[in-house]
């Protein structure tokens, strides 16, 4: 077999930080290196800091993800605290985290996902000329209509904020300020108002007729039922992705990882499986298991960091090494592992381990692909819509009650804020001596699904995701980026200089 | 006429962080009554809720290319607008944000300038570069934007 390596990976619509190269050979890639070039360590500006500057600093890890960073070190300090919030306050919270999901979930796959579609390498494909007027860069009908109506949902996380962008409104115990009457029902109308929007364009129908979906044959009945499923931006996914073959490629390390989010209120009409929302669990194909914390670990082996040997996050080091492993390092990325395993995390897997019919079918028959998660992430909102506006509804009727407890002073010790981000697990470890953070540790869910290889050879799950992907074209592997893209990686957003191209 | 200042950036990159500096000089300011200042941070598109009101709009932002020399640029939003040559990601700044902008408004889209500046700006260049900024809000640029 004739191999070669290509490292100039056209993945302009990824990550200018990623780097991926490939080993091609017979029309197929045969091996995967993922690599973060850039070195970030938040892990190293907060030591020495308050206890409460994470909730100023961490939003700023990401443009995109800033509430579930502050979320996340929220529930480090409660841990550390030793805090349940209020009912009122966990709805907040919930609600704000839910509205930035919602519209990632539709603008990742509007203006990145499907925008690849438009690329003049799919010109052959039937559906191109529509991909083309749906979503031509900053010109697509989609592309045009998925901002305006994302740009009005995360007005939620304005108002609830009280302050946008950066807004540390969730604080140990709670929340910083009780929103009025007015400004609820301000959130009520435009969450409802979206979720009119996502059911005619996004879905093409109701979301309780798509929660009806709930195997392959039933989602094939779903296409073939109406031109506004098929038109829906659900149904182009579908038809195209199948179409060029994306149900066939991406299938990953087939181990899913969700550490649970959205707690549940003492009281409340919304129902769920366990006490949150999302569920936690780790899952081998669709065999769902308890999820332990105590199970992750970072291995640095292929990493650009001093080996201090693989450890918990909660006694873990990022020690920058540029020279460590010299030849055998290729990442800024760690590799966690859950119990020494490489795992993939976000939608796909929440819907795994929620044991959704439609995917538990997708993943037991073994046709897990860049196409199954993407429509996981597509039609996420379908599960937080509902559930945000009875949470809203819920914060109206209940108005007046408490939104904190505790002090808002944080003690010495250390505790975990663990959650679902947009793009799958998000953990926060922190530890608190003599009122200072000395040890802050940060694994995002690009960190599981972009890891580099760790010490027994095990490849991240996008590593392992791209293997025996067709290529068709060498010097343009448009569907290596297909599978990538499926995982939404997340690694340049801290940093939008303005620079001169024409 | 009523003006917002957007300073954008990510205050613990040294370098990008000329905005967040630039806003934390105005914000020790008197300011006009009519002249809203904003910590636009790094949230790209999520400003796009800045840019509705009709106010003219004046972003500081650090640039890359506009300057041999380096030191501050003044540039128009449509020239910023100009540099976005693909389509959006998780780097999406200031280009794709203007570009997109007249398609997505509520409202028509705002007089837009940006303050720039090359490479790492001195404490002087961050106080000229508020108080640049500060007469185009208010309509009055002068020599405070040429240092």
């Amino acid at each position: 077999m004739n191999t070669r390596i290509i490292r100039d990976i056209p993945f302009n619509l990824v990550e200018g930080d990623l780097e991926v190269s490939i080993e091609y050979g017979d029309g197929r890639v045969t091996d995967a290196w993922s690599a973060g070039t850039l070195y970030r360590g938040f892990e190293n500006l907060m030591k020495g800091r308050g206890p409460l500057d994470g909730l100023v600093m961490t939003p700023r890890i990401c443009g995109i993800c800033s509430t579930t960073h502050l979320f996340a070190a929220a529930r480090a300090l409660d841990a550390i605290a030793g805090l349940t919030p209020p009912d009122n306050a966990v709805r907040v919270r919930n609600v704000a985290l839910m509205a930035e999901h919602v519209q990632s979930d539709v603008r990742q796959s509007v203006l990145m996902y499907m925008a690849a579609f438009a690329h003049p390498a799919h010109a052959g494909h039937p559906l191109y000329d529509e991909a083309l007027r749906r979503y031509a860069p900053a010109a697509g009908s989609s592309a045009i209509d998925a901002i305006r109506e994302t740009k009005r949902v995360l007005e939620v996380v304005a108002i609830l904020g009280g302050q946008w962008p950066h807004s540390s409104f969730m604080v140990p115990g709670g929340i910083a300020f009780a929103p009025s009457q007015a400004n609820l029902l301000q959130c009520q109308q435009l969450v409802g108002a979206y979720r009119a929007w996502y059911e005619r364009r996004v879905l093409g129908c109701p979301i309780e007729r798509w929660r009806e979906v709930d195997s392959r044959a039933a989602l094939d009945v779903w296409l073939a039922e109406s031109s506004a499923h098929r038109d829906s931006e659900t149904g182009f996914l579908l038809r195209f992705g199948r179409a060029a073959g994306l149900d066939a490629i991406g299938a990953g390390p087939n181990a899913f990882l969700s550490y649970g989010s959205l707690d549940l209120p003492q009281e409340t009409a919304v129902v769920a499986q366990t006490r949150q929302l999302v569920a936690a669990g780790f899952a081998r194909g669709n065999a769902v298991a308890a999820f332990d914390a105590a199970g992750i670990a970072e291995d640095v082996s292929h990493a650009w960091y001093r080996n201090h040997g693989t450890l918990h996050p909660a006694a873990g080091e990022t020690d920058p090494y540029a020279s460590a492993q010299e030849g055998r390092a290729y990442s800024w990325i760690k590799a966690p592992r859950y119990a020494g395993q490489a795992v993939e995390t976000g939608p796909l897997a929440e819907a795994v381990i929620d044991g959704r019919p439609l995917f538990a079918d997708i993943v037991s028959a073994g046709r897990t692909s860049a196409l199954a998660r993407q429509l996981a992430r597509l039609t996420r909102p379908a599960t937080l819509l509902p559930a945000m506006e009875i949470w809203l509804q819920e914060l109206i009727e209940d108005h007046g009650a408490p939104i904190i407890v505790g002090d808002g002073q944080v003690p010495d010790g250390e505790g975990a804020g663990l959650l679902q981000a947009a793009r799958g697990a998000l953990g926060h470890w922190v530890r608190i001596e003599n009122g200072r953070i000395a040890r802050y540790q940060v694994i995002t869910p690009t960190a599981w699904n972009g890891s580099p290889r760790d010490a027994t050879g095990q490849r991240g799950a996008w590593e392992e995701a791209i293997l025996g992907t067709p290529v068709a074209n060498p010097d343009n592997p448009i569907e290596a980026g297909h599978v990538i893209r499926s995982f939404d990686p997340c690694l340049v957003c801290a940093v939008h200089t303005v620079r001169r191209r024409v | 006429m009523a003006a917002r200042i957007i300073c954008i950036g990510n205050r613990q990159v040294r370098g990008d962080d000329f905005g967040p500096r630039v806003y934390d000089c105005l914000a020790a300011k008197p300011l006009p009554a009519d002249v809203d200042i904003v910590d636009g941070g790094i949230i790209g598109l999520g400003l796009l809720r800045y840019l509705e009101d009709g106010r003219r709009v004046v972003f500081v932002d650090a640039v890359a290319g506009f300057s041999a020399s380096g030191g501050m640029v003044l540039l128009d939003g449509a020239e910023v607008a100009r540099q976005c040559v693909g389509g959006f990601d998780h780097a999406a700044g200031l280009p794709y944000l203007l570009k997109i902008m007249p398609a997505v408004l509520d409202s028509p889209p705002p007089v837009v300038t940006v303050v720039g500046h090359e490479g790492y700006a001195s404490a002087q260049t961050v106080r000229t570069a508020a108080q640049c900024a500060l007469h185009l809000a208010t309509e009055s640029a002068d020599n405070a934007c040429r240092a």
